[in-house]
């Protein structure tokens, strides 16, 4: 049987990092989801500040290091993408963003993607809905319906079984069920496949 | 095997003094450059073509006209001949006018252009970008091929009785080549026609360009011009020299931190490792050119991009003495011996010429028949 791949990515600068905690705990949620219902599992997990040089001098050049495009190709090419970041002035880091501005419109297109996000404070939580949540439906990826905030309190020892918990399994849940319908990606995009005839370009067709 | 230089014509300050060279110095230099290239016994000289600071080419075919003047056998090119944004007719005009001036040592790299603002300065879109280089450069195949053209598109005014003139020198229109970076569009062009592909090469990973190169000969087999091999290849190259591979290091890292394009971005190393950047002694720049034959096969031209990054001119011309005195003749005699019988050289107007009159029509398409033209001389 066919893993189904999750591709985990992660933006924290910290070391450790809440916001790899959360895409982690999120990954397992939706693995154990995905195992529920009879799929082998293969998680990628990213942690984008590994590779924070190669994505500025991959926007810098035009392309990426070899590291870096084992990478984008990772994620990609996943079945379906966990996408974490921490707020940083309102909206998502720019590590991140930097990230994701490498990735072509359409390699995403109609592939499950869950958001979550982490914060000094709970009063950032919306920008999930109103900065993570269009940038990718700007790649035309479907973004699962709950996307998940962590703030301070709900890492607290009282909480941590609590809402973010319940939150974390139903966003696992979310995301298995769109996977587990999908047929297996058949990969990352090929970006030197022809996709229209010479004849067809010169009679005025753009593909 | 054609070896030769193109430039970019760039105006860029020299890190190291913060000299900027005037237009007309730069101008000026690109021509002792190609007169340089002659004198230390490249082939092929190529200009590229801009219509914005801080580029001076805007204007090739005057610079090439008047190198042409001043030269004997330097084959004059460009990298490239913008076919999107320029009149498919003036392009035809143009560069027969400059093959008859200079004696059929003239060809063309057909590119696109990548600055969106420069398109609607000529009344285009760059939204348009490929079918403005497949319509335009379909019409200009034409009007070096048919004495005269009735042709409609979609992108300039309809050709009703129209002759290009003058027409092509001898009735052989110059050999093609069409460059792109990241566009299969336009390898699958080349193909179709039997033109050459040319890979910019400089900017990218070995991994592109082996694709974008693999694609092309494949689909020029499937076209029916020859077998893969014997498709018609060009790279660029970049480098720089001095006899101690630490002397060039040190002398070159202040313009490639502060380059234009990659500058500021990863480090020399890092840039050296991922594409075919060569900075160290001649014999370094001999071993890793001859690489690239790993990855793209036997190929036809190697150009070398040599000033640029604000490299003062007296720099530039010592690299080009290194280039024609230790590196090049080891690389023509290696890839020459390394290249099988049935893979052809680069076509000139001579081997064209000659193939066409063996084909007992001349002007009627020659270059789609390059297998035929087999082992002519290079130049």
């Amino acid at each position: 049987m066919t893993a189904r791949t999750l591709a985990v990515v992660s933006a924290g600068l910290g070391q450790p990092s809440s916001t790899r905690l959360l895409a982690d705990q999120l990954a397992a949620a939706t693995r154990d989801e995905l195992v529920g219902r009879g799929e082998d599992v293969e998680l990628r997990p990213v942690e984008l500040r590994e590779h924070a040089h190669d994505i500025v001098n991959h926007l810098l050049t035009g392309f990426p290091s070899e590291a870096l495009r084992q990478v984008l190709d990772q994620v990609t090419g996943a079945d379906g993408l966990i996408a974490v970041t921490p707020i940083f002035n309102a909206s998502y880091n720019g590590l991140f963003k930097s990230f994701f501005d490498l990735v072509d419109a359409d390699v995403l297109a109609g592939r499950p993607v869950l958001v979550g996000a982490t914060g000094g404070t709970a009063r950032h939580s919306l920008a999930l809905e109103h900065a993570v949540r269009p940038m990718f439906t700007y790649l035309r990826a479907v973004v699962l319906p709950t996307a998940v905030f962590a703030a301070p309190e709900d890492w607290s020892a009282g909480t941590a079984d609590g809402a973010l918990r319940a939150r974390i399994s139903r966003a696992g849940r979310e995301l298995a069920e769109q996977v587990h319908r999908r047929p297996p990606s058949s990969g990352p995009a090929d970006p030197f496949a022809l996709t229209t005839s010479f004849e067809q370009l010169l009679r005025g067709g753009d593909g | 095997m054609q070896f030769g230089v193109f430039t970019v014509g760039d105006v860029t300050v020299d890190p190291t003094n913060g000299r900027e060279p005037t237009e007309g110095e730069r101008i000026k230099a690109m021509v002792t450059i190609a007169l340089k290239a002659e004198e230390v016994g490249l082939d092929v000289f190529a200009t590229g073509e801009h219509h914005n600071p801080p580029f001076v080419p805007s204007s090739p075919t005057t610079m090439l006209g008047y190198i042409a003047a001043r030269t004997e056998r330097l084959l004059l090119s460009t990298a490239t001949t913008l076919i999107t944004t320029n009149d498919p007719v003036k392009i035809a005009e143009d560069y027969a006018m400059l093959q008859h001036l200079a004696d059929g040592r003239v060809d063309l790299m057909m590119g696109r252009g990548n600055t969106g603002p420069v398109y609607p300065w000529f009344g285009q879109d760059i939204r348009n970008g490929i079918p403005l280089a497949i319509e335009n450069y379909d019409l200009l195949r034409r009007l070096w091929r048919e004495d005269v053209v009735d042709w409609k598109g979609r992108f300039r005014t309809p050709l009703q009785s129209f002759t290009s003139t003058p027409r092509p020198l001898d009735g052989v229109p110059p050999f093609v080549w069409h460059g792109s970076i990241r566009s299969p569009e336009i390898a699958e062009q080349a193909a179709y026609y039997g033109d050459g592909f040319f890979a910019n090469h400089i900017f990218w990973p070995a991994e592109h360009t082996r694709r974008m190169v693999g694609l092309y000969r494949q689909r020029f087999e499937h076209y029916g011009h020859g077998s893969a091999d014997q498709a018609i290849v060009g790279l660029g190259g970049q480098v720089f020299m001095r006899r101690n591979s630490q002397d060039a290091v040190r002398e070159f890292r202040p313009y490639f931190d502060n380059a234009p394009v990659y500058g500021h971005g990863p480090s020399l190393e890092e840039f050296t490792a991922q594409t075919p950047l060569t900075v160290g002694s001649p014999q370094q720049v001999i071993d890793r050119t001859l690489g690239f034959r790993d990855y793209v096969g036997d190929y036809q031209r190697q150009l070398f991009l040599l000033d640029h990054a604000g490299l003062p001119l007296k720099t530039v011309l010592e690299q080009l003495d290194m280039l024609g005195e230790e590196v090049v003749p080891v690389l023509r005699k290696e890839f020459d011996s390394l290249r099988p019988a049935h893979v052809p050289v680069a076509p000139t107007h001579a081997s064209l010429r000659a193939a066409a009159e063996r084909a007992g029509q001349a002007g009627e398409n020659p270059a789609t028949d390059l297998a035929g033209t087999g082992a002519e001389t290079d130049r």
